[in-house]
């Protein structure tokens, strides 16, 4: 028997459920309890603050590229001219729009973006799907989750329109620079520092919910026969994704917490004795506290939070790659001890981001070597996927495209923060835009690209629609060029000293120091023109996400669609539910007969055997699964 | 559609979902606390200031550790006997635990409330002063503000001439006050100039406001919406101007640089000049006759003639005396004194002599002086009790603390007052009586406000130390509270569950009760590090 015989369509399927109480529009699609809605409803929420931190980071390459001229139009009209009046000097962005504009596309990008993306969107939509469960463990905890972190978001832009403007002192908020900003305000409830407090706060709350129901339910929904070593890899980065929120974000919590008494309560957690500032004077507090303290809670977090970033995308990019390959996941076992190792020790690097603080040589000593061990993990993992193409008969499909890029881009990104982790070289390189360039090779074309992935990858089972190919194409190379013409130039600028924080991008450094020349005999005179190619790359991909948003939102009605509800003849889970999935997943209760990637195997007519398809016959791999686990309920 | 698992344990993991799911809560917990402990350690081990040791009342932070365990223990007895099904004694068992939630955040709240009302200050010589704070009295009864509230005398008060408002920065509520204070002065603020401006361009100036007109809220939020209009429309014609400039300087000029070409781009702001609108940036009010008032230290930069709020709104005016006086003090703490003396190779008790506050108190100097007698006999005390070593110095000899730092027990030591069993019970939670102990005990006194370096109440603003105090107990309090409507909301509506599907009811009890056994352990780890060590 086929796979494909035994499946419905969805519109049958979607049928099947309508004897069911069919929930009203509100519970449906706002505050539904589903995790498939509520999974939409991170990715779209995800991708509106996407383009808004995108937006920020258009302006400020304008500031960079050309710092003498008035903002243009195309992108100063979402302002008011009130706004305006506020923030830009003749039009021109200054010192302290240009922290603002910075601090908050740090903060947009990392806690409000890519983590409710990866995490809240497609971790929400697959993982119960992958383990055959027929929602998360608590679902109303889940939609719970999902309104903390909106809310949280809100308050966080709410914060632009207001006097004081939104947080300015960089998105890792350091002390005594945060504890300060913004301490003219009366009502400090209503200052943009505080309300990002606030916002963290609430995020943070929403992520421990998510987690815990992310690990209960992977833990005790799985379905029969679905034993650990039967997990696709998703899911297992999903659990440790889980473990990493649950256990680091507390700690930020409470510096948060911490953060938010000197600012309101006027104590002096983080907050040094004697501080003094040219408009204050002498501070006018009990002092005592200590700056570096916030750096260690806030890189505690801070650290685990790249693997949560880096996690989800590489978990699509692992389920992508052996649909399209039509081999195994090659390595399967050492990736999950590899992703399980890399949680841990992820848990004990966090000082490498604070090497300059003082902190000491000796601790600088410890963190530096296990810095170098994680790279091992990781090296893993980016090598699996690598090896997963050897000798595949590859179809590019415009996932697979997406999935490909991420492997080198993500590879530069990784090896690029080798010379960062010792401390010798970051004494050289700290705070300047080979940093910028290093993480963001991470983060955009590294994890974003394997998040585009997932996005082309799982649309047909969401919609039951497939996406455009043109439209995809027409996403993907003007994507991968930008990328590389943003990035790229940073690491070179970063060698020859561009400081990460110079709102003009050099200028003004220029104007007093043009023939000064670093350790490398680099100069920044030399690479300062790079500043406006990298400008423009930055504006043509945004250009080139249109295709993209058109694709998203147009195929959802008139995309080719799918033939079966299997159309990648995967192997998983999820592509055993009907299209789209109805409320409670699946219509008979699944079983799990076998591992998650059993693709071209010679002793099968087709080049893939589902882990739901029942063996004809019993072998040594295969068995039922009342023999391994008892039944459920 | 229904989740699996939520009644019974699956079998192969031996949990049921919220079981798993609540280890994990209090696995964050443990982290979100840790995060706090470790600030502990760091803050301490840190700490340029010597560590209040052992400064709370222990008593009712021993009671509340038991009161908390009882709980605890409690808490099971209800789950069990939902187990067996007796409804009845869960009804008691989880009563005795509420009780024991609410007389815990009474005790908490007796702590907090002491703290809120206890004034601390440092002086300039890192002198410490403790104690309560008075109020302006006249002939024996208490002087009301213009809002009828008692004065505490930690103001600062300023003859104020004029006012100068910043049109986008000042505070509602603050011109409120000062119109309220004005007026008990019986003075009036009055505007000091007309307000003529040009709101439409090409017309004449128009009258927005006269000299000689009140000051309002109603009259600033007018003023600051035509200057936020103005500065909007000033600033589109500089902005289109600006990007005209760059359009011909490029043009003229198409391979020179931005930076070359800067200098030369600059707008042309008398051509622009006709088109403009006035902006308000600020405004002056009068104040006749000049009038005294009062403001929090926090919220003012004062200065001889002229001071500034916080909201940027700036008093001209003569600045009056304005002391702190307490009426009680409770402790004079010389410890912060003698660690800046001995970084600075200076002998304590010399420092000491020097310091401000014993040449400028009698009071304190006798205290002082009658302090030593005391640390004497104690070193004699100690050294007879555990000998001297081999070379001929005391073991044990008292430390700074016992030194350096007189506190309301010293000062109840010194003048005896006969008080009634209860009152010194009393005593023992709340601090020292000051009604009936007096000012002989406790001395009166009026600091300069030069001399203050910093002061607060006891509250996170003081040091670090009471900030983690206030934090810590603060959220640890949250989660009692927290805690206890969990289970208060299966008592007083678990009876229908009970009825249907009593597993579950009593699976959500143990859930709860794990998390209320974690709030113990904190409170358990709390207690030591805040109140013993």
């Amino acid at each position: 028997m086929s796979a494909q015989a035994e499946i419905h369509s969805g519109h049958d399927a979607h049928h099947d459920d309508h004897h069911h109480h069919e929930p009203g529009f509100v519970q449906k699609y706002i505050f539904s309890t589903d995790h498939k809605m509520i999974g939409i409803q991170y990715g779209l929420t995800a991708m509106i603050f996407l383009a808004i931190g995108f937006y920020l980071m258009m302006m400020m390459r304008w500031s960079i590229a050309y710092p003498h001229q008035p903002v243009p139009g195309w992108m100063d009209w979402m302002f008011t001219s009130n706004w305006k009046a506020r923030w830009l000097s003749d039009g021109k962005i200054t010192g302290e729009t240009y922290n603002m504009f910075g601090a908050m596309h740090g903060t947009i990008m990392v806690f409000l973006g890519i983590v409710p993306l990866g995490f809240g969107a497609f971790g929400n939509y697959v993982t119960p799907l992958q383990i055959g469960a027929p929602d998360m463990a608590f679902p109303k905890l889940n939609m719970m989750s999902y309104w903390l972190y909106f809310l949280g978001g809100v308050v966080m832009l709410a914060s632009f329109f207001m006097e004081s403007g939104a947080a300015k002192s960089g998105w890792t908020n350091y002390s005594p620079l945060a504890g300060f900003a913004d301490g003219q305000v009366v009502n400090q409830f209503l200052a943009g520092q505080t309300q990002w407090l606030i916002g963290l706060v609430l995020l943070i709350s929403s992520s421990l919910l998510g987690s815990v129901n992310f690990i209960t339910t992977i833990i005790n929904l799985r379905a029969r026969g679905m034993t650990w070593m039967r997990l696709p890899y998703f899911v297992w980065a999903m659990l440790v994704t889980g473990f990493l929120l649950l256990l680091a974000f507390p700690p930020l919590e409470s510096a948060g917490i911490m953060q938010l008494m000197d600012r309101v309560a006027h104590s002096s957690f983080f907050l040094p004795s004697g501080l003094y500032t040219k408009t204050e004077g002498l501070a006018d507090l009990s002092g005592g506290g200590s700056p570096l303290l916030y750096q260690h809670l806030f890189w505690f977090l801070g650290h685990p939070e790249v693997y949560v970033l880096l996690l989800p995308a590489i978990a699509c990019v692992a389920e992508i790659i052996p649909a399209n390959t039509r081999k195994p996941l090659w390595g399967y076992k050492s990736m999950v001890y590899s992703v399980l190792v890399l949680g841990f020790l992820s848990f004990i690097v966090w000082a490498h981001h604070m090497y300059l603080t003082g902190m000491g040589p000796l601790v600088s000593t410890w963190f530096q070597t296990t810095t170098v061990l994680i790279s091992i993990p990781s090296v893993i993992l980016i090598t699996s996927l690598l090896i997963s193409l050897w000798g595949g008969s590859i179809r590019f499909t415009i996932p697979m495209v997406w999935a490909c890029a991420f492997i080198p881009m993500f590879g530069i990104g990784g090896l690029t923060g080798l010379p960062l982790a010792f401390n010798l070289v970051d004494m050289h390189l700290h705070d300047t835009y080979y940093v910028i360039g290093h993480f963001h090779y991470v983060v955009a074309p590294g994890i974003l690209f394997g998040l585009f992935a997932g996005v082309y990858h799982w649309y047909p089972k969401i919609t039951g629609r497939f996406m455009s190919n043109k439209l995809g194409h027409l996403h993907f190379w003007p994507s991968l060029i930008c990328m590389n013409i943003i990035f790229f130039p940073m690491l070179l600028q970063g060698m020859a000293g561009f400081h990460r924080r110079w709102y003009n991008g050099g200028d003004a450094y220029l104007a007093k120091a043009a023939d000064s020349t670093n350790v490398l005999a680099v100069s920044v005179t030399k690479h300062i023109d790079l500043n406006i190619l990298m400008s423009m790359g930055a504006w043509t991909l945004a250009l080139s996400q249109i295709p993209f948003f058109i694709n998203l939102f147009t195929s959802w009605k008139i995309g080719r669609k799918v033939q079966s509800d299997n159309p990648w003849d995967a192997t998983t889970l999820e592509w055993a539910t009907p299209t789209p999935p109805g409320h409670g997943n699946f219509l008979t209760e699944p079983s799990v007969y076998r591992g998650p990637y059993e693709y071209s195997r010679p002793d099968c007519d087709e080049d893939f055997l589902p882990q739901w398809v029942e063996p004809k016959r019993k072998t040594g791999t295969e068995t039922k699964p009342n023999e391994t686990t008892p039944a459920a309920h | 559609m229904e989740i699996p698992y939520i009644v019974t344990p699956r079998k192969d993991t031996g949990l049921y979902n919220a079981k798993i799911a609540i280890w994990l809560f209090l696995a964050s917990e443990v982290m979100l606390f840790g995060g706090f402990f470790s600030a502990y350690v760091f803050l301490r081990l840190g700490a340029d200031y010597p560590w209040p040791e052992r400064a709370l009342p222990v008593l009712p932070g021993l009671i509340n550790t038991f009161v908390l365990i009882l709980s605890s223990v409690t808490v099971v007895f209800a789950w069990a006997a939902l187990k067996m099904r007796q409804w009845r004694r869960f009804q008691v068992y989880m009563s005795i635990t509420l009780v024991c939630a609410v007389i815990f955040m009474i005790l908490k709240g007796m702590e907090y409330n002491v703290k809120f009302h206890h004034q601390a200050v440092r002086l300039k010589d890192f002198t410490v002063l403790e104690g309560h704070l008075g109020f302006e009295e006249e002939n024996g009864t208490r002087v009301k503000d213009h809002n009828g509230h008692d004065i505490e005398e930690n103001k600062i008060y300023v003859k104020a001439s004029d006012l100068t408002f910043s049109t986008v920065r000042y505070h509602n509520a603050w011109v409120k006050d000062i119109i309220a204070q004005a007026e008990h002065e019986k003075s009036k603020i009055t505007l000091s100039k007309d307000i003529k401006v040009i709101t439409e361009p090409g017309k004449p100036a128009e009258l927005i406001a006269k000299k000689g007109d009140a000051l309002t809220p109603k009259l600033l939020s007018q003023i600051a919406k035509i200057h936020l209009k103005a500065r909007a429309h000033n600033s589109d014609l500089k902005i289109a101007a600006l990007k005209e400039e760059w359009k011909k300087a490029k043009k003229a000029n198409p391979s020179a640089s931005d930076v070359e070409l800067s200098p030369n781009v600059n707008i042309d702001m008398d051509a622009l000049a006709p088109l403009l609108e006035d902006e308000i940036s600020a405004v002056t009010f009068n104040v006749v006759p000049a009038a005294k008032l009062q403001f929090n230290p926090r919220d003012i930069a004062e200065g001889a003639t002229q001071s500034k709020l916080r909201d940027d709104t700036v008093i001209n005016g003569e600045l009056e005396p304005s002391p702190m006086v307490f009426h009680y003090v409770d402790a004079i703490d010389f410890q912060n004194l003698v660690m800046k003396a001995r970084e600075k190779g200076i002998d304590p008790e010399r420092a000491i002599e020097n310091s401000w506050l014993i040449k400028n108190s009698p009071f304190a100097k006798e205290a002082w002086q009658w302090h030593l007698g005391e640390v004497a006999k104690l070193e004699q005390r100690l050294k007879d009790k555990y000998g001297v070593d081999k070379n001929n110095q005391p073991k044990r000899v008292p430390n700074d603390k016992e030194r350096y730092r007189l506190g309301w027990k010293d000062f109840i030591e010194k003048n005896k007052v006969e008080l009634s069993g209860f009152d010194k019970f009393k005593e023992e939670f709340l601090g020292p009586n000051y009604e009936k102990r007096g000012n002989a005990t406790f001395m009166t006194f009026s600091l300069p406000r030069e001399q203050v370096l910093h002061a607060s109440k006891f509250t996170p603003a003081w040091n670090t130390y009471y900030a983690l105090y206030f934090t810590i107990t603060g959220l640890h309090g949250l989660h009692v509270i927290g805690g206890a409507i969990v289970l208060g909301y299966y008592l007083f509506c678990g009876r229908k569950m009970y009825l249907s599907n009593p597993e579950w009811l009593a699976n959500r009890v143990e859930v709860g009760g794990l998390f209320w056994h974690f709030v113990d352990l904190v409170w358990i780890f709390v207690f030591p590090i805040l109140y013993l060590m």
